[in-house]
């Protein structure tokens, strides 16, 4: 009865640990991923293989994304990739906490923000302030 | 035949119809009586035992089931703990990447969120 305890309990412990275990162990090499994804994920197929696991998986849940995304946020997301996997996990934490109390401003100042990003932007690629960012590498 | 006997009278009355049987009838009646309250006896310890043995096996049985029950309810209670763990797991990886596909394609560049 005992020796049967501890083996339900030692499974138990194992499936507990298994979320765990899955974020530790690798997870897909760059051969292993879909036409999707490593058309998402191009700019990272070089290094692919050497990221952290975590990002990997992180970057995968948002390539799911990827072929609803408009021609022009593809295009962003592709040239902030390479930018966005130098970054240490602190600062892409904190880089999510920003994003996130950013959206909880009001709309009206949300806007005037990007209405000055645009003339900035304008003023140093000498396009129209009307133009929207494409590329922020 | 219809003289009624004060049970005191009765009782005399046996006593010395006793006194007036002779001695063989007396050794029989004697072993009757005896092998009597021996039937007697065995007849009502036997019903103890018994409910002694099913008593026992009832407590065994009810251990035993027990110890399933609370062996079930751990299994269970692991299993919704394991439940639990992995759907927030998948949650918190959801999440994340939410935000994090919200910050690749924003219209906002990259560098407003990094320090």
């Amino acid at each position: 009865m005992i020796r049967i305890r501890f083996s339900v309990l030692a499974i138990c412990i194992t499936l507990l640990l298994q979320p765990g275990l899955a974020v530790a162990a690798p997870y897909k090499s760059w051969t292993q991923l879909t036409p999707v994804q490593q058309e998402a994920l191009q700019p990272l197929a070089t290094q692919w293989d050497t990221l952290p696991t975590k990002l990997q998986k992180n970057l995968l849940h948002a390539a799911k994304r990827y072929p609803k995304l408009t021609p022009e946020q593809k295009q962003r997301f592709q040239n902030r990739l390479e930018k966005w996997s130098k970054l240490t996990p602190e600062q892409r934490k904190r880089a999510r906490e920003k994003f996130s109390a950013f959206s909880k401003v009001p709309p009206e100042r949300r806007e005037q923000v990007k209405q000055m990003v645009r003339q900035q932007e304008a003023a140093a690629s000498g396009v129209p302030p009307a133009a929207p960012a494409m590329s922020d590498k | 035949m219809n003289q009624k006997f004060h049970p005191e009278q009765i009782k005399q009355l046996l006593n010395r119809s006793l006194a007036m049987l002779d001695q063989p009838t007396l050794t029989r009646l004697r072993n009757a009586r005896t092998q009597s309250l021996a039937r007697y006896d065995a007849h009502s310890a036997a019903p103890a035992f018994a409910w002694a043995s099913l008593w026992a096996e009832h407590r065994h049985a009810t251990d035993s089931h027990r110890k399933s029950h609370y062996l079930a309810a751990a299994v269970l209670l692991v299993a919704l703990l394991f439940s639990g763990a992995a759907y927030w797991h998948h949650t918190a990886d959801r999440d994340v990447s939410d935000v994090d596909i919200a910050i690749l394609t924003d219209e906002l560049p990259i560098e407003m969120y990094v320090d």
